[in-house]
């Protein structure tokens, strides 16, 4: 079998009393894109930096392929390039001195850094601008040249810390083509994500992390499916009694339901039927619908999901000040 | 084998410090506190704290090249590190194949090339329109180096205080122009030291400064206080004091995270 792109042996970070990151194992292959998926403050940047050899971890360690981190950081180095969450440019330079002065970085000699920094900036559809100082780049752009500084030694495993976070739509599917494009070059890459449709769309195998803990690393199939069963329908319906509500949890579509202020929420894997059995009841009942909408489960849903079941989920919504977040972060009204 | 293999290691180090300087000189020389504080700033002091008492032109210039080389070669460091660190440009030298030691070289070298060339230029000046004459133009020029790199190693120090990414420059600036001040006072730079009350001039054996200023007080006008190999050796200790102890302050900083 091949050495593994990264093994990362029970990483963790502590600071203060705070576990940034606590205890995380796993393995990408060469030849992935692997995601790193979690909320904002999951350890995601943390583990990253870690990896990178920026920060040195309170315990563990990881092999970037086949160099410890901590004993060989020199080696380590040599085969990663990583893109921090802010693009990390010299805005006074321009973007073919920035590429030059990264080449330099890593002894390329003049002559290859040249054809390789105009062949990166060809790619990257910013030859023609290339003599221009990145300060008057767009926020893309930028992003485009912090990646393209840190792929001039040609790395085999690319680190790219949110790399569509903060911006547009084009430019995000602009990233996307160019990292699924780096990887079918050869290039193993780790990228981390707040957002799912991100890690589903690009990923071949996603991590889920939240507050330091890795819950799970699987096929984005394989959590497509836990996905559809957390998702969910709320209704408002006035003058509603227990024994109708319970009459709503049995419906047969329903797996489980939870009261959140005058709505109910029942838990569906096939929220358009759910619907269809709530209107018939309605109907039949002579209720009126007052709110009705479908939603898409948040991250931290997922998370709890996958570390303590089902009712793990049930418990984080009792707690006020985690359901009020939750509330908050449930993105998608479909 | 082994001999190789180290030359080459320590050629590339050498390779990369050189290339880190080159970038900063290109991306700061411009930079607004740069100027302010590098450039600026001595001569303001100067003009306010020495010019007046009608000195001879030889001293003059041995005063305004310890106020340059001090002030403006570490002024570099506060300026440059706090940017780097807040853009997060930084980071990328801590990635690359490269030691530490040589990431810091390449960034003390700018306060150097900077303090050594602001120096060199009023010397210049000094020569053409003054008519101010160094007893040892080549061992002036030599102190000018030592003392600019010695004072940009400071200034690096100051700057790696370890503190969170987010410090702007004023925060770093603030603290190293407090400290920078009664050094300048206590290192017979306005008054000197012949002048001082004996506590004063005890602790004044404890500044950097005042080895510099002697040693140009030698090589511009041919007197000193102390022996100039004193100055000399004083000015190697104080740079290689200065680079262990950032060394150190960057070691504590990756271990709580930059
Ligand atoms: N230098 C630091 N000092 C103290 N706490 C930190 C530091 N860096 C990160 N943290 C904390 O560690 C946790 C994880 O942060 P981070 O790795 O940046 O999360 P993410 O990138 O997933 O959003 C957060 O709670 C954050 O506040
Ligand atoms: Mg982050």
């Amino acid at each position: 079998m091949a050495i593994a792109a990264i093994e990362a042996e029970e990483l963790t970070r502590v600071y203060g009393s705070l576990r940034a990151v606590d205890g995380v194992s796993f393995t990408v292959e060469p030849g992935e894109i692997f995601g790193f998926l979690g909320p904002n403050g999951a350890g995601k940047t943390t583990t990253v930096r870690m990896l990178t050899t920026i920060l040195t971890p309170t315990d563990g360690t990881a092999r970037i392929f086949g160099h410890d981190i901590r004993r060989d950081s020199y080696g380590a180095r040599l085969q990663f390039g990583v893109v921090p969450e802010e693009s990390n440019v010299y805005l006074e330079l321009s973007a073919w001195q920035n590429l030059l002065f990264s080449a330099r970085l890593y002894r390329i000699p003049s002559h290859d850094a040249r054809l390789r920094a105009e062949r990166l900036l060809q790619l990257f559809g910013l030859w023609g601008r290339h003599q221009e100082k990145v300060q008057v780049f767009s926020r893309g752009m930028r992003r485009k040249v912090a990646i393209a500084m840190s792929l001039i030694h040609e790395p085999r495993l690319l680190f790219l810390d949110e790399p569509t976070s903060g911006l547009d739509v084009q430019s995000t599917r602009a990233i996307h083509e160019l990292i699924r494009h780096l990887n079918q070059q050869g290039t193993t890459v780790f990228l981390t994500t707040h957002r799912m449709e991100e890690a589903q769309s690009l990923c071949t195998r996603i991590a889920i992390i939240n507050r330091g803990r890795l819950a799970t690393v699987d096929t984005p199939t394989k959590l497509r499916r836990t996905l559809q069963q957390l998702q969910a329908v709320e209704v408002q319906i006035d003058g509603l009694t227990k024994a109708e509500e319970e009459a709503l949890q049995a419906l047969p579509t329903v797996v489980r339901a939870l009261r959140r202020g005058s709505a109910l929420r029942l838990y569906t894997p096939e929220p358009v039927e759910t619907i269809r059995e709530l209107l018939r009841y309605a109907d039949e009942n002579g209720k009126k619908i007052a709110a009705l909408e479908t939603l898409q489960p948040s991250l931290e849903e997922v998370f709890l999901y996958l570390t303590e079941g089902i009712e793990g989920v049930t418990v984080g919504e009792q707690a006020v000040p985690q359901a009020a977040k939750l509330g908050s972060e449930r993105g998608g009204k479909r | 084998m082994k001999v190789q293999q180290t030359l080459a290691r320590l050629r590339r180090e050498l390779a990369i410090a050189l290339a880190i300087a080159a970038k900063d000189v290109q991306v700061y020389y411009l930079a607004p506190p740069m100027i302010m504080f590098g450039l600026l700033l001595p001569f303001f002091m100067f003009f306010s704290f020495s010019v007046r008492r009608g000195l001879a032109p030889a001293e003059s210039v041995a005063r305004l090249l310890a106020i340059t080389t001090f002030f403006t070669a570490s002024s570099a460091g506060p300026v440059i590190l706090p940017m780097e660190r807040r853009t997060r440009t930084f980071e990328r030298m801590l990635v690359a194949p490269v030691a530490l030691i040589s990431v810091l070289a390449g960034e003390a070298a700018v306060g150097m090339v900077f303090g050594a060339g602001v120096s060199i230029l009023t010397l210049l000046l000094a020569t053409i329109f003054l008519g101010v004459r160094s007893v040892s133009p080549v061992a002036l020029i030599a102190a000018v180096l030592l003392a600019s790199a010695a004072f940009s190693a400071l200034g690096l120090l100051f700057a790696s205080w370890p503190t969170s990414s987010a410090t702007p420059v004023g925060s770093i600036m603030m603290p190293a122009t407090l400290v920078r001040w009664p050094l300048m006072f206590v290192s017979g730079v306005f008054v000197p030291l012949e002048q001082m009350s004996q506590p004063l001039r005890a602790i004044s054996y404890l500044s950097p400064l005042t080895y510099a200023q002697d040693l140009f007080d030698h090589l511009v006008m041919g007197r000193g206080l102390q022996p100039a190999a004193l100055n000399w050796a004083a000015l190697v200790a104080f740079l290689v004091i200065f680079i262990a102890a950032t060394i150190w302050f960057h070691r504590v900083q990756r271990q709580r995270g930059y």
